[in-house]
């Protein structure tokens, strides 16, 4: 525990009785990249979870999500006609559904390449630990924890474990799904082309052979988001209301009102 | 009948009092059908002028014959000079003549003959069970594996010979697979399609004669020059798509006025074939154009691909398609309604604790 100390405040966990205890995963990994935080109360900090190109990151990634949603939806299954039923010449409906798709699509992958460099440049609450035991250890607690069971979940000021999973299921593996399949049929008309060799030339073998089959992973991995983003806005909630931390507004300001004990220090009579 | 075939093709065509005027067209419009370039039609008559007719062995499995009776309908070049000038058909079920053990010698005739030289173009799937099709008492897969390992090159045939078609379709009784599931080391090439095109199949034929090999495949195996895009790519509806303006219903206005069949289930977007441009029967017409949604039959597993007339998405590894938004926004009610329940046992559970009054 000696070098827990290097950095004082976010290390060792301090009980009501004063005793310190083990770490979390979040606490005792990279201390090197603690968040910075200021004293406000006698009893709470103020700590700069979410970093700027977190949060941009996050806003960003709504808002492509939000418009591929509907966007993808509408090419799927056009639930609206042109206006003009006329000559094809007057309108331009699923073009530009495809067009703001297509630009959006470019604009998630550009923000996806980003937040995965900023896992490595960014404070400890951007990063995850899955290759580590005391991770899928906390996962397993904080699954008790939401099925109202008997738990050890400690708290955690950025994502549990069982958060980080479901984004490197959702945010990671399915971002990498419906990247590459979205890329593999945007590129369909051109599979000629340097940039559909890139995709052709495996991606139809990972993903079930033929077209419709890619296709099909890409239409089902869609929802599959849409799905993580209600559970996700849901447990935000949650954790807001729990806790009393400022989550909620967390994501707009990057501070969350944090005890002084799980930042390793003790409360000032 | 081995003297004939040792004559070139022109030869052949002269023989049959066909001018060299007429000859030249025919290597033109073959160059045409070939999807090469006007200024490569001189190797093709080049070819034609020096190469001798090919042997081909077609042999017929799980299949309906459709292919074959696609064939014999090409306009461009004719079937009659595919068949007299170009190749020399010596085993077919569907054309010859012969029958019985005279047919089958015929077919040992060129293994024993023609020995890497011959063509084998394959017409269905092959059953994995044994004693599922037997022709002339023998296993097809003997036959096959026999006539495969001494080919030149392979030409499959339709959907059911280049990924299993109906045949292989759920439940699948007899385990089919495709041809290239029992081959090894000879070159193949897939002309997949329910039938594939007329024009495609001897065109296919037509490219080997003049370049002496396959021609180049894609990523699957087929040849790009004919599978290179989608229907979709080069629909002649493709403008009513752009522009959102779709039949919704067979008999509806849309539907008069040819407006893009793809919310009544047309495949064109995930199906590579090249209908669009060749089109059938001599180039009159193809499905789309006729009013039909493309059914995506050169696709693989089309057949287990869902309705004809409805959008759906695949269950990957399976043969279940189904309605994804129906299904996706459902399961996104089942988890909100998950969320509703849970919430309230959040605030239940909070109630609790906060009277006991320990939080933490």
């Amino acid at each position: 525990m000696a070098d827990l100390n290097v950095n004082p405040g976010q290390n060792p966990i301090i009980t009501e009785t004063g005793k310190e205890v083990k770490g979390t995963s979040e606490t005792t990994l990279l201390p090197h990249r603690a968040a910075k935080y200021n004293t406000i109360t006698n009893t709470h900090v103020k700590i700069y979870v979410w970093e700027l190109p977190v949060r941009v990151w996050h806003w960003i990634n709504f808002i492509a999500i939000f418009a591929l949603m509907i966007t993808g939806i509408y090419i799927g299954k056009p639930f609206a006609s042109a206006s003009i039923a006329e000559d094809a010449y007057y309108s331009y409906l699923m073009g530009w559904a495809r067009y703001i798709h297509f630009f959006c699509a470019f604009i998630f992958t550009a923000n996806m390449i980003f937040r995965q460099y900023w896992v490595f440049k960014g404070n400890r609450y951007a990063i995850s630990h899955p290759f580590r035991k005391i991770f899928w250890v906390e996962t397993w607690e904080t699954i008790k924890f939401y099925l109202f069971m008997r738990h050890k979940k400690p708290h955690f000021i950025g994502h549990n474990p069982l958060a980080q999973l479901s984004y490197i299921i959702f945010m990671g593996l399915g971002s990498v799904f419906i990247i590459f399949t979205g890329f593999f049929l945007y590129f369909e008309p051109q599979p000629e082309s340097v940039y559909g060799n890139m995709f052709f030339s495996w991606v139809p073998f990972v993903f079930g052979g033929d077209s419709y089959t890619v296709r099909s992973w890409h239409h089902l991995v869609a929802w599959a988001f849409m799905g993580f983003t209600v559970i996700h806005i849901y447990l935000a909630f949650r954790e807001d209301y729990l806790q009393r931390n400022g989550t909620m507004s967390s994501i707009f300001t990057g501070y969350k009102m944090e005890p002084k004990k799980y930042v390793g220090e003790k409360d000032e009579k | 009948m081995i003297t004939k075939r040792k004559k070139t093709v022109l030869q052949a065509v002269l023989d049959q009092g066909v001018s060299r005027r007429d000859f030249l067209k025919m290597c033109t419009a073959l160059a045409a059908t070939m999807g090469l370039d006007f200024s490569e039609s001189d190797k093709v008559v080049e070819a034609m002028e020096t190469k001798e007719r090919v042997p081909v062995v077609w042999l017929q499995f799980q299949d309906c014959t459709g292919c074959s009776e696609s064939f014999i309908r090409t306009t461009h070049p004719k079937a009659e000079s595919v068949l007299l000038d170009m190749i020399s058909l010596e085993y077919t079920e569907v054309l010859s003549a012969a029958a019985g053990h005279q047919a089958e010698e015929a077919m040992h005739h060129v293994l024993k003959n023609y020995k890497g030289e011959y063509i084998l173009a394959v017409e269905g799937s092959l059953p994995s069970e044994e004693g599922c099709l037997t022709v002339g008492g023998i296993d097809a897969k003997e036959t096959f594996q026999e006539m495969a390992a001494g080919a030149k090159a392979i030409i499959a045939y339709g959907s059911c010979a280049a990924w299993g078609g109906i045949p292989a379709a759920g439940p699948n009784p007899t385990n089919a697979k495709p041809v290239t599931s029992f081959m090894k080391d000879t070159p193949v090439m897939l002309v997949p399609g329910c039938p594939p095109i007329a024009e495609v199949m001897t065109g296919v034929i037509g490219h080997i004669i003049t370049f002496g090999q396959l021609p180049e495949l894609d990523h699957l195996g087929r040849p790009k020059a004919f599978y290179r895009h989608r229907i979709h790519d080069k629909c002649n509806r493709r403008a009513y798509f752009d522009a959102g303006l779709f039949v919704e219903s067979f008999d509806d206005e849309g539907s008069k006025q040819g407006y893009c069949l793809y919310k009544v289930g047309c495949k064109g977007p995930t199906t590579y074939n090249s209908c669009a441009e060749m089109r059938w029967n001599g180039g009159v017409s193809y499905p789309i154009q006729s009013g039909n949604p493309c059914i995506g039959c050169s696709e693989a597993g089309f057949w287990d691909n869902g309705p004809f007339y409805t959008r759906r998405a695949k269950i990957p590894g399976t043969q279940t398609t189904i309605n994804p938004d129906n299904v996706g926004l459902a399961a996104t009610a089942l988890t909100a309604a998950g969320v509703a329940i849970h919430a309230t046992g959040t605030v239940i559970k909070k109630k609790m604790d906060d009277k006991r009054g320990g939080g933490e």
